[in-house]
């Protein structure tokens, strides 16, 4: 049978764009990461309440991706939300020990993700260490009953 | 007939839907020679081809090829047996997207594993024997049909068949393509000893070279005989077919009421 | 009142009777040996209907994402939620609009081309010589046909996804100022790739499957006439558009319905 060059050319294309396609939608879309256990370490952080942060979320500094949320448990010693962090591997040994982490909000309806700000402590956090200094997330809820019970009490 | 018959119809039924096309055809075809099946359109004598491929399978009755029952075949043992038939379809039936070359290669490729050298050789001869060597890298849609008709032809007889059945080649060809195919159905008969099936209503050509013909007419065979036999034949309806009487038994007019009362409207209808 | 419902009930037969003999032809042309040949004759149609769909897919893809981020931008800006535009053109894209729109356009470019193909070649009575020579056509001719769709159309709704979301940013980026950073880190924190793109991507084989099943078994069973090849070519396009939009309310109520 004759074979057209071309015609195998353009769907190993088709294909091989369609792969790539693929990939794209996975990294740069879903954020999907395969990075390798070397290239990032892991911190803890315990906060009263997580509001409805979600694993994969942002963790940031001054505003710029570091790392990503990668597992949320109860702590059932303290009964409160132990958050697993991975966090780029260039910053391990750099973060202060006093570093703090709060769970902030996007704009008024946004994603909540992770956002530490570096402290002066002389010690730095390393592998498996747990940030202490943690602020929780906002919840409306929360701000309103106190916002009504600081007026009933004036 | 000393031998016995290649092909043999015995007791035929077929229906289509409420539509009876055979009640009880009776056909024994010859070994080596052309027989044609001859009749007016329409009265299933592509239908009988299809029964005798076994692509369609009748109400009653058998179809035996060298003593085999088409339809009682299992599926493999058909296709075994089609490999010893060519068929050769009214419009060609060429793939269109493969070339003359590949055309005629296809039954080639599909039931050998000849070396490609071979099957070069092989394709060539039998396109030779239809006098279309040097079409050989055109592509279906750039023959005409006669030409579309002679590579069908090379393709139907590239296994080296014992049987060719050949649907109303003569259809739509001009004269010479005419001359071209009755000259060429005669020469591959006689040179490859084949069996030949003819379906047609050409009779000049088809009574040209067939050996014995068959007229089917009413889902029956109403005459058979040799060529200089039917041209004499007394039956009516016979001659209106065989001298192509535009009246006759077989009637010009479509049933309907007499034709005065019809015009002037007595029968009170739209 | 029984002529009418003798009538239903011939007709629910007759529908049934099609079912089944278009399920027997799937299950026909689906099983096979892949020879050589067959992955060639393979390749031969995906150049068909997924190389020469491409155009019109990316094109639509392009114009959608626009659409999406200016819609949703105008919308979004209200609430001061605009760095959510990332985030709604891509679940959007992903979830319904890639698979649902990239078949519609597949069962129209290709679907109904597969189908004129087959019945022309069952017209100029080119399966049944095929099956004179001992080859079945629906191993030679529709299996390769079927197999081809089913593999092209996710590969076109990705493209179609792709194509959409950078059309996303064209617009909401470039044009209306929505921050980088936002646009994508939105996305990138909403979008699951197993729950969103995976189930997009199910959502699409499952389209491939039906509309590629619809068009070759239109072709194959039409009659073989110039009328009979017109009127099938119509009902490719007419069913599968039914069937995508069907199922797509039935898989979406199951992947993103909560009834898991």
């Amino acid at each position: 049978m004759k074979r057209s060059k071309t015609m195998e050319l353009g769907v190993g294309l088709f294909m091989l764009a369609g792969i790539l396609g693929l990939l794209f939608l996975g990294l740069r879309v879903s954020g999907l990461t395969f990075n390798m256990p070397g290239d990032t370490f892991r911190l803890e952080a315990n906060f009263a309440n997580i509001g409805s942060l979600k694993p994969r979320a942002r963790v940031t500094m001054s505003g710029v991706t570091v790392g990503r949320v990668t597992a949320i448990e109860l702590d059932r010693d303290w009964y409160d939300a132990r958050v697993i962090l991975e966090l780029d591997a260039e910053l391990e040994g750099r973060l202060a020990r006093d570093t703090t982490a709060a769970i902030l909000t996007a704009g008024l309806l946004g994603e909540q993700y992770i956002g530490l700000t570096v402290g002066g402590d002389p010690e730095m956090l390393v592998d498996g260490d747990t940030i202490r200094d943690t602020q929780s997330a906002l919840v409306l809820e929360e701000l309103i009953q106190q916002f009504v019970s600081n007026m009933v009490s004036d | 007939m000393i031998e016995s018959p290649l092909v043999e119809v015995k007791g035929l039924h077929f229906s289509r839907g409420e539509k009876t096309i055979f009640s009880g055809v009776e056909l024994q075809i010859p070994r080596g020679r052309i027989t044609a099946i001859m009749g007016p359109s329409g009265t299933g004598k592509t239908t009988l081809l299809k029964l005798i491929g076994g692509q369609l399978t009748p109400d009653v009755g058998r179809v035996l090829i060298d003593g085999q029952d088409v339809h009682g075949l299992s599926r493999k043992a058909l296709f075994t047996l089609r490999r010893r038939m060519g068929m050769l379809f009214q419009s060609g039936a060429l793939f269109s997207d493969l070339s003359v070359f590949e055309n005629v290669a296809f039954p080639l490729r599909v039931h050998t594993e000849l070396p490609e050298a071979m099957i070069r050789d092989l394709v060539l001869m039998k396109l030779q024997a239809v006098g279309l060597r040097g079409a050989r890298e055109l592509m279906p849609s750039e023959l005409s049909g006669g030409m579309a008709r002679r590579v069908a032809l090379a393709r139907a007889i590239a296994l080296d068949p014992d049987l060719v059945l050949y649907d109303e080649p003569f259809v739509g060809q001009d004269p010479i393509s005419k001359g071209v195919l009755v000259q060429l159905i005669k020469t591959l008969n006689d040179a490859l000893g084949l069996t030949s099936v003819v379906v047609s209503h050409d009779i000049p050509e088809a009574l040209s070279i067939a050996d014995y013909v068959y007229v089917i007419a009413d889902g029956q065979v109403m005459a058979q005989g040799t060529p200089a036999s039917l041209d004499v034949d007394e039956d009516r309806r016979v001659s209106q077919f065989v001298h192509g009487e535009p009246d006759g038994p077989v009637p010009f007019h479509y049933p309907a009421p007499e034709y005065f009362r019809d015009i002037l409207d007595l029968e009170g209808r739209p | 009142m029984i002529a009418h419902i003798l009538n239903l009930g011939r007709r629910g037969c007759d529908v049934l009777e099609a079912l089944g003999r278009s399920g027997l032809f799937l299950a026909q042309s689906a099983v096979g040996v892949p020879s050589r040949e067959g992955w060639y004759l393979w390749l031969r149609q995906m150049h068909f209907v997924g190389v020469l769909s491409i155009a019109i897919v990316l094109v639509s893809g392009l114009f959608i994402g626009m659409v999406l981020a200016l819609q949703g931008y105008t919308i979004l800006v209200d609430f001061g939620a605009e760095q959510a535009l990332g985030q709604m053109v891509a679940l959007s894209l992903l979830r319904e609009l890639s698979p649902v729109v990239a078949a519609l356009l597949f069962a129209g470019r290709a679907g109904s081309a597969l189908t004129a193909e087959i019945g022309l070649m069952k017209a100029t009575e080119q399966l049944t010589s095929m099956e004179m020579i001992g080859v079945d056509p629906l191993r030679r001719v529709v299996a390769p046909r079927l197999w081809a769709g089913f593999v092209a159309l996710p590969l076109l709704t990705i493209g179609f996804s792709v194509i959409g979301i950078y059309g996303g940013y064209l617009v909401g980026v470039e044009w209306l100022g929505v921050f980088e950073g936002s646009y994508w880190g939105g996305m990138q924190s909403s979008v699951a790739f197993i729950g969103d793109v995976g189930n997009g991507m199910i959502k699409s084989m499952v389209f491939a499957l039906v509309v590629t099943w619809i068009a070759v078994f239109q072709g194959y069973d039409l009659v073989p006439t110039a009328e009979g090849i017109s009127r099938a070519t119509t009902r490719t396009v007419v069913y599968s558009s039914l069937a995508v939009l069907g199922l797509d309310f039935v898989l979406t109520a199951v992947m993103f319905g909560g009834f898991s």
